[in-house]
């Protein structure tokens, strides 16, 4: 009878650590919670400041007329900076010209 | 030209300059005729007697390639100083802007010159450098005050050029 219940007791104990194996392997695996990546806001991409309007041509601008542009607005900051080299101050180096290119 | 006073010619007394005149040779351009082009063999300075002379840069405007203005020379003013400073190739282009009339010195001629009269040498050179120190000086303010647009523009607060 001794020899009986120990024999039991030892199968019913292999029982529960075999239950207690198999459901440790068939547990689903929980996956490892990525860490939260700071989100860049980046700004809209300016290469060589492609994108800003004032870059581009005007359709209804000839050519002609922007050279003419061109050429206004170096004589006015060479005049500019003619200025600068004539009465150095920071308020005449930075003065604003009425070049049709700036404004 | 009794009343000629070019820039090349300041502090000189009348007879050195007389003699400098003496080694120019007369030309004229009618409007739009090329002087020398960039990167030319500068060979000649010149001095204008009157009319107008443009300097230029060649730069890409939508895909063609223009002549953009980068300075204007007057009646009395230098022009093509690279014959006397090596390496002696032109970096622009001049074009006369309206018919022109200059005096065109040959660079052995003036050096030949200046080394028979060294005060008259010296005099020369230092007009040249100031023409030259000018002109650094002018691009200089230029170049700061299209980077603080450039800034602006970076910066998204500016207006474009």
């Amino acid at each position: 009878m001794i020899m009986f219940l120990m024999a039991l007791s030892l199968g019913m104990f292999g029982l529960a650590v075999t239950t207690m194996a198999f459901g440790a392997a068939t547990r689903n695996e929980r996956k490892p919670v990525a860490p939260l990546q700071p989100r860049l806001d980046l700004a809209p991409e300016r290469f060589f400041a492609e994108g800003h309007p004032s870059f581009h041509r005007q359709p209804n601008v000839p050519l002609e007329v922007l050279l003419l542009q061109i050429e206004r607005h170096v004589r006015l900051e060479q005049a500019a900076a003619e200025s600068f080299i004539s009465l150095p101050s920071p308020e005449v180096l930075n003065c604003r010209t009425q070049s049709p290119l700036i404004h | 030209m009794p009343d000629f006073h070019p820039d090349l010619l300041k502090s000189m007394s009348a007879q050195d300059a007389d003699a400098v005149l003496a080694l120019g040779r007369p030309l004229t351009l009618s409007s739009g005729a090329v002087l020398f082009q960039l990167g030319a063999d500068a060979d000649h300075l010149y001095v204008i007697d009157r009319g107008r002379v443009n300097l230029t840069l060649p730069m890409q405007v939508f895909g063609r390639e223009e002549d953009i203005l980068v300075e204007e020379r007057v009646a009395g003013q230098t022009l093509g100083w690279s014959a006397l400073i090596p390496p002696h190739r032109f970096t622009l282009k001049a074009t006369a802007q309206i018919d022109t009339e200059l005096l065109a010195f040959r660079r052995a001629a003036l050096l030949d010159h200046f080394t028979a009269h060294p005060r008259v040498g010296y005099a020369i050179v230092g007009n040249v450098a100031a023409t030259v120190g000018q002109r650094l000086q002018v691009f200089q303010a230029m170049w700061l005050r299209e980077m603080k647009r450039v800034l602006e523009l970076s910066r998204g607060t500016g207006s474009a050029v």
